[in-house]
C-alpha cells in the first residue's frame, strides 16, 4: 500500500525550512569534491584517496510551520553536522537553505547574526552556559546581545524561567544546578528571543533516562503551548517516535529515508532501518490510518467510531468489544476507512497493512 | 562532533623498541668514532685561519660607531628616531613609576601594595607581601627594590600590552598561532646573554634597554598563555553564544575573555616571573636597582650582592603568591557572589581605598620619607643590614676556609668535576679536527631529529668558525654538555621517584617552583663561593636552573603513561621494578627527549652567564663586551651563542612526532 501522507493536514502555506542538496566535507580542498564521482565514494575509501571526510551528503528536506521534525542516527551518521549547517555554526560546502524565506547560504554575517538572534535558536547537548554567570543572566544573554535594555531584558528571561519551573534558581550559577535543570535553563535560553524554529541537538543525551523523559513531556508541552516549529537532534529511537512528527534517518551523512514514525516502523526503506526499528512494538507506534481499509462493496460502516490517530494498541479493546470493524473518522467525523480485526492482527504481527 | 574521532584514535601498542633506542646506539657509534679521530689527530686540526672572517670584529666596531654619528647626528634617520622615542619614553614611564612609589612614602608604598592584595589576593598572599615590604626595609635595601619594583611595573606592563592583543589572536586564530609559534619560540631559545649587545646598541645603556631585554624574554608566556586561556574556554559555551547572533567582539568581550579570566591573571603571573629572573640580568644595561646592586657587587662587595640576591628573591616570592592569589580568587565562574556578596565586596573595595588613602595622607603629612632610612636622625640604625652582611660574611668565610668541613666537600667536588669532566671534554671538543667535530655533531642531529634540523645544525656550527670563535665555542658547547649530562641525570631519576612516589612529588613540587621562580643569576652567586673554581660554578648554576623542568616533565610523561599499558603489564606479572623499566620509562622516552631538550638550552642561557665570574667561553666575551665597551667581540660572542643555542635546540629536538607528542 502506499504510504499515507500523515502530515500533510498541518501543512500551510511555504516551508518554513527548506535544506536542498546540503553537503559538508571537512578536509584540504573540501569544496572540489562533491560534482565529482569521488563524492558517491563509501567514507573509508574517499577518506584514503584525498583525505576528506564528507560527514553529510546531498541531504535535502522541509520543515513546515508547526513541525517537529526529527534527525535520528547513530554517532557519526553527521546529524549534529546537518543541523549545525542550518544556522551556519559550521558552513556547508554545498547546498542551498532558506530559513522563513530567507536566503541563509547566502547570507552576509549581519543578516546571519540577525537570523540567529531572532528566528532561530539552539539548545546544545552539553549545555554550554555561561559559567560565570548567574542563570538570569544566562537566560537573558540572548536579548543582551540583541541590545535589550537590562531591566527589560531581566524581565523577559524571569518568565521564561517561570515556564520551565526554575524561577526559584534564577541567582544560582550554572554548575550548582543538576544536568537536568541546566538543560532547562538552556532551554529557556533559547525561548527567550521568542525564535519561530527551535533547533535541538540531542539536547537530553547526557542526562538521566527518568530525567530525560520528564525533559521530553517538557519539551511536549512547550511545542503545544508555543506551536514553535522543531528540528531535534537524537540517536534515541523511542525518543525520535514520541516527539517526531516526522522523522529523517540518517547513515553515513545520507537521509536513508524520511517519514512518519509509522511510515518507519510500517515499512523500512531498507534492512539499515528495518535494524533499527525492529525491537518497536508496532501496536504502539502504528494507527488506523496505517491499517484501514476502504469499505467493501455495500459494507455498512456503523461499527464504533474512532480517530483516524488512535493506536493500534488503543483500538484493540474497542474492536474485542465490537462485532463490527472499527470506523475510522477524521476530525469531522467522516469516515476515512474500516479497521477489522484481522488487519489489527496483522499490523502486530508485522506484515504491514 | 563526532564524524572525525573514528580517524585519529590509535589504541597504545607497546612497539617492540622505541624509537629512541635503536638511535642512542647509532649516536654512540658516531661519538665513538669521533674519540678516535681525536686519538689520532689530536691538536693537529683546529679551525683554519683560512675560513675566519678576520675583519668581523673591527668591521662590527666601525658599523657601531657609524650607528652613535648616525643617532647624535642633527639629521638622523627616522629609524633612530623612532628608537630614540621608545627608549625616552620607557626611560621617562620608570622615572615616573619611580617617582610616584617614592612619593607614595615608603610606609604609603607598603600600605598600598598589602591593601591591594588584600582586596583581590586575600589575608594569605597580603601577609606575604607585608612581609616582603618589612624584609626589604629590614635588608636596607629599600631603594633598590622600588626601583626594580618600578622597573618591573613597567616592563610587565609593557609586555602585557604587546603580548595579550597578540595573545587574544592567536586564540582565536589558527594560522595566526602557527605563524607566531616559531618567533615565540625563538625568543625563548636565544639566552638572554645573546640579545644584550644589539639591545644596548639600538638603545644605549639604561632602563630602556633593560626594559626592552625583559620584554623579549617575558612577552612569549604573555602570548602563549593568554593564547591557551582563549582556546581552554569550552567549544560548547562558544558555540552557544554564537549560535544567539554574538558578534565577534561580543564572543570575545563576554564570553571568552571572562571564561579564561583566570588563565590570563596566571598569564600575569608568568610574564612577571620571567620578567623578574631578568632584573639581574637587566643590572648590567643600566637597569638600576637590586640588579645593579648584585651584578657590581659580585666581586667588590660579594656579601652585599648575596643580600640583595635575597631580596630579589623575596620580591619573585611575594609577586608569585600574590597574582596567583588574585587569579584564582577573583574567578567569577567559580566565585559564586549572589547579592549580599557583591554588596560585601563592594564594602570591601570602598574600606580599603580609605585605608590606602588615609594612610598615604597621614604619613604625608607626618613628612615620613620617600625611602625608607637607613638611620633614624639620632644615628641609631634601623635596618638588619650591617648585621646580615656581618652574618653573610662569616658564612662565606667559613666555606672558604680550606680546614672547613663544607670545603672539604665542595672542593673535591668542584675539582672533581673540572679535571675529570669539564677539562677533558673541553680539550677533547676543542682539540678533535673541527671538520670532525662539524660532521659528528650534524650527523648526530640527523639520526635523532632529521635532516632539516642537522642542515641547520651545520649552518650554525659553521657560521661560528667563521666567526673566528670555534675554540671559545667548544668550551662553552663541554660546559653545556657537562651541566646537561648532570641536569638530564638528577631530573630523570627526581621525575621518575615523583611519578611513582606521592609523597616525593609533594616534597618535590615547592621546590621546583622555587628553583624556578629564581632568577638565573641568583644561582650563580653562591656558587662562587662555595666552589671557587672558575668554571664550576656556572655549571652548578646551570644544573640547577634545569633540573626542574627536565624532572616536571619526566614526571608527567612517565604518570601519564596509558593506564591500559600499564595494568596489562601488571596482569602477565610484571614486578613493580619490570613495569618501569620495561613499560613506563621506554613509553615516556617522548618526554625524556623533550626534557633533554628543554634542558640543554636552559643550561646555556646559564652557562653562558657564568661568564660573569670567570667561566671563560662565549659568556665571558659577552661580559668583557658589555663591561668594557668591546662591542665587536661581544656581539660576535652573542651570534656564536645564538647559533650555539639554536644547533643545540636542533640536535635534541628529536622526531617531529615526538615533538608533537610533547606540545599536546
Amino acid at each position: 500500500m502506499t504510504a499515507p501522507d500523515a502530515a500533510n493536514g498541518a501543512r500551510r502555506g511555504e516551508p518554513l525550512i527548506h535544506a536542498d542538496g546540503i553537503w559538508k566535507v571537512f578536509g584540504p580542498h573540501a569544496d572540489r569534491i562533491v560534482g565529482t564521482p569521488d563524492a558517491d565514494l563509501p567514507r573509508s575509501e574517499l577518506r584514503a584517496k584525498t583525505g576528506c571526510v564528507a560527514a553529510v551528503r546531498n541531504v535535502s528536506f522541509d520543515v513546515w510551520p508547526g513541525e517537529v521534525f526529527v534527525v535520528m542516527g547513530l554517532s557519526g551518521s553527521g546529524k549534529s553536522t546537518l543541523v549545525r549547517t542550518l544556522i551556519r555554526l559550521i558552513e556547508p560546502t554545498a547546498g542551498t537553505i532558506q530559513i522563513d524565506g530567507r536566503d541563509v547560504t547566502g547570507a552576509n554575517q549581519a543578516a546571519l547574526r540577525e537570523m540567529r538572534r531572532r528566528t532561530v535558536s539552539m539548545v546544545f547537548q552539553h549545555f554550554g552556559l555561561l559559567a560565570h554567570r548567574r542563570v538570569i543572566e544566562n537566560v537573558a544573554f540572548g536579548l543582551e546581545i540583541q541590545g535589550v535594555a537590562k531591566t527589560e531584558r531581566l524581565a523577559k528571561a524571569r518568565e521564561m524561567l517561570r515556564l520551565v519551573g526554575l524561577e526559584d534558581v534564577e541567582n544560582s550559577f550554572p554548575d550548582q544546578l543538576s544536568g537536568g535543570m541546566q538543560q532547562r535553563v538552556g532551554v529557556a535560553r533559547a525561548f527567550v528571543a521568542n525564535p519561530a524554529v527551535m533547533l535541538y541537538d540531542e539536547p537530553f543525551s547526557a542526562l538521566d533516562p527518568l530525567i530525560r523523559r520528564d525533559m521530553q513531556d517538557e519539551v511536549m508541552r512547550l511545542q503545544r503551548e508555543t506551536g514553535k516549529t522543531m528540528v531535534f537532534i537524537t540517536h534515541d529511537l523511542p525518543e525520535a517516535l514520541r516527539l517526531g512528527d516526522r522523522i529523517a534517518i540518517m547513515r553515513d551523512g545520507r537521509i536513508v529515508q524520511l517519514g512518519t514514525g509509522e511510515e518507519l516502523v510500517g515499512s523500512p526503506a531498507d534492512d539499515y532501518v528495518e535494524n533499527f526499528v525492529r525491537d518497536v512494538p508496532r501496536s504502539h507506534v502504528l494507527t488506523l490510518r496505517w491499517i484501514m481499509r476502504a469499505p467493501a462493496e455495500g459494507e455498512h460502516a456503523d461499527g464504533p467510531r474512532l480517530p483516524v490517530g488512535t493506536t493500534v494498541k488503543d483500538a484493540v479493546p474497542v474492536l474485542a468489544a465490537s462485532e463490527q470493524p472499527v470506523v475510522a473518522v477524521d476530525g469531522d467525523d467522516q469516515m476515512l476507512g474500516l479497521v477489522d480485526r484481522v488487519s489489527v492482527l496483522k499490523a502486530i504481527a508485522g506484515e504491514g497493512g | 562532533m563526532s564524524v572525525a574521532t573514528d580517524v585519529t584514535t590509535v589504541t597504545p601498542v607497546l612497539s617492540h623498541r622505541p624509537w629512541w633506542q635503536g638511535k642512542i646506539v647509532q649516536v654512540a657509534v658516531v661519538v665513538g668514532v669521533m674519540v678516535l679521530v681525536y686519538r689520532a689527530f689530536g691538536l693537529e686540526y683546529s679551525w683554519p685561519r683560512s675560513l675566519e672572517w678576520n675583519g668581523l670584529s673591527a668591521h662590527l666596531d666601525s658599523f657601531q660607531s657609524w650607528l652613535l654619528d648616525q643617532r647624535s647626528a642633527e639629521d638622523r634617520s627616522v629609524v633612530f628616531a623612532v628608537f630614540d622615542g621608545f627608549a625616552t619614553f620607557v626611560d621617562d614611564l620608570v622615572t615616573w613609576l619611580t617617582d610616584a612609589i617614592l612619593w607614595l612614602t615608603w610606609l604609603g608604598a607598603a600600605a598600598t601594595g598589602t591593601l591591594v592584595v588584600l582586596r583581590f589576593g586575600g589575608l594569605r598572599a597580603a601577609a606575604i607581601v607585608l612581609a616582603a615590604f618589612v624584609s626589604f626595609a629590614a635588608l636596607g635595601v629599600w631603594e633598590a627594590s622600588m626601583a626594580t619594583l618600578a622597573l618591573m611595573l613597567a616592563a610587565v606592563g609593557l609586555s602585557l600590552l604587546v603580548g595579550v592583543p597578540l595573545g587574544i589572536l592567536a586564540g582565536r586564530s589558527d594560522r595566526f598561532q602557527q605563524a607566531i609559534s616559531p618567533v615565540l619560540d625563538a625568543m625563548q631559545i636565544v639566552p638572554a646573554f645573546a640579545y644584550l649587545m644589539p639591545v644596548v646598541i639600538l638603545f644605549s645603556v639604561g632602563p630602556a634597554a633593560a626594559v626592552v631585554s625583559t620584554m623579549i624574554y617575558a612577552v612569549p608566556p604573555a602570548v602563549r598563555i593568554t593564547s591557551l586561556g582563549i582556546r581552554g574556554v569550552s567549544v560548547n559555551t562558544v558555540e552557544a553564544a554564537a549560535s544567539m547572533g554574538s558578534t565577534r567582539r561580543q564572543l570575545l568581550g563576554k564570553v571568552q575573555l571572562p571564561l579564561a579570566r583566570r588563565m590570563l591573571l596566571l598569564g600575569v603571573n608568568q610574564t612577571i616571573l620571567f620578567a623578574l629572573s631578568m632584573v639581574v640580568i637587566a643590572g648590567l644595561i643600566g637597569g638600576g636597582g637590586l640588579g645593579a646592586v648584585v651584578t657590581s657587587g659580585l666581586y667588590s662587595n660579594p656579601a652585599l650582592a648575596i643580600l640583595a640576591g635575597f631580596a630579589i628573591v623575596i620580591m619573585a616570592m611575594a609577586l608569585d603568591r600574590a597574582t596567583e592569589a588574585i587569579a584564582n580568587r577573583t574567578d567569577p565562574s567559580q566565585r559564586h557572589l549572589d547579592d549580599t556578596g557583591r554588596q560585601r565586596v563592594r564594602l570591601q573595595t570602598l574600606a580599603s581605598a580609605t585605608a590606602g588613602v588615609a594612610i598615604v595622607a597621614a604619613a604625608k603629612i607626618a613628612g615620613v620619607s620617600g625611602i625608607y632610612p637607613d638611620e633614624t636622625g639620632g644615628g641609631t640604625s634601623v635596618t638588619a643590614q650591617q648585621w646580615l652582611l656581618a652574618q653573610i660574611q662569616k658564612a662565606l668565610d667559613y666555606v672558604q676556609d680550606p680546614t672547613s668541613f663544607a670545603f672539604g666537600v665542595t672542593e673535591p667536588t668542584g675539582n672533581f668535576l673540572l679535571t675529570k669532566a669539564l677539562l677533558p671534554l673541553q680539550e677533547f671538543l676543542v682539540g678533535t679536527p673541527w671538520f670532525v667535530t662539524v660532521g659528528g655533531l650534524t650527523l648526530i642531529a640527523f639520526l635523532i631529529s632529521g635532516l632539516r634540523p642537522a642542515v641547520t645544525t651545520l649552518l650554525m656550527l659553521v657560521s661560528i668558525g667563521v666567526a673566528g670563535v670555534w675554540p671559545l665555542a667548544m668550551d662553552t658547547l663541554s660546559q653545556v654538555l657537562v651541566a646537561t649530562v648532570l641536569a638530564v641525570a638528577v631530573g630523570v631519576t627526581l621525575g621518575v621517584l615523583a611519578a611513582e612516589s606521592q609523597a616525593v612529588s609533594n616534597v618535590l613540587r615547592p621546590v621546583n617552583d622555587v628553583l624556578q621562580t629564581l632568577p638565573q643569576l641568583v644561582y650563580i652567586i653562591p656558587f662562587i663561593y662555595l666552589m671557587p673554581v672558575s668554571i664550576v660554578p656556572g655549571v652548578i648554576a646551570g644544573v640547577l636552573y634545569a633540573f626542574p623542568v627536565v624532572t616536571r616533565l619526566v614526571e608527567r610523561g612517565v604518570r601519564d603513561v596509558a593506564p591500559e599499558a600499564v595494568e596489562a603489564a601488571g596482569a602477565f606479572g610484571a614486578t613493580r621494578r619490570q613495569i618501569l623499566t620495561k613499560v613506563k620509562v621506554p613509553l615516556a622516552g617522548d618526554a625524556i627527549m623533550l626534557g633533554v631538550n628543554q634542558g640543554i638550552v636552559m643550561v646555556l642561557a646559564v652557562v653562558v652567564i657564568g661568564g660573569l665570574v670567570g667561566s671563560g667561553g662565549l659568556g665571558y666575551e659577552v661580559a668583557q663586551g658589555l663591561v668594557r665597551g668591546q662591542f665587536g667581540q661581544g656581539v660576535i660572542a652573542s651570534l656564536a651563542i645564538l647559533a650555539l643555542g639554536i644547533a643545540l635546540d636542533r640536535v635534541t629536538q628529536g622526531s617531529r612526532q615526538a615533538r608533537k607528542k610533547g606540545i599536546g
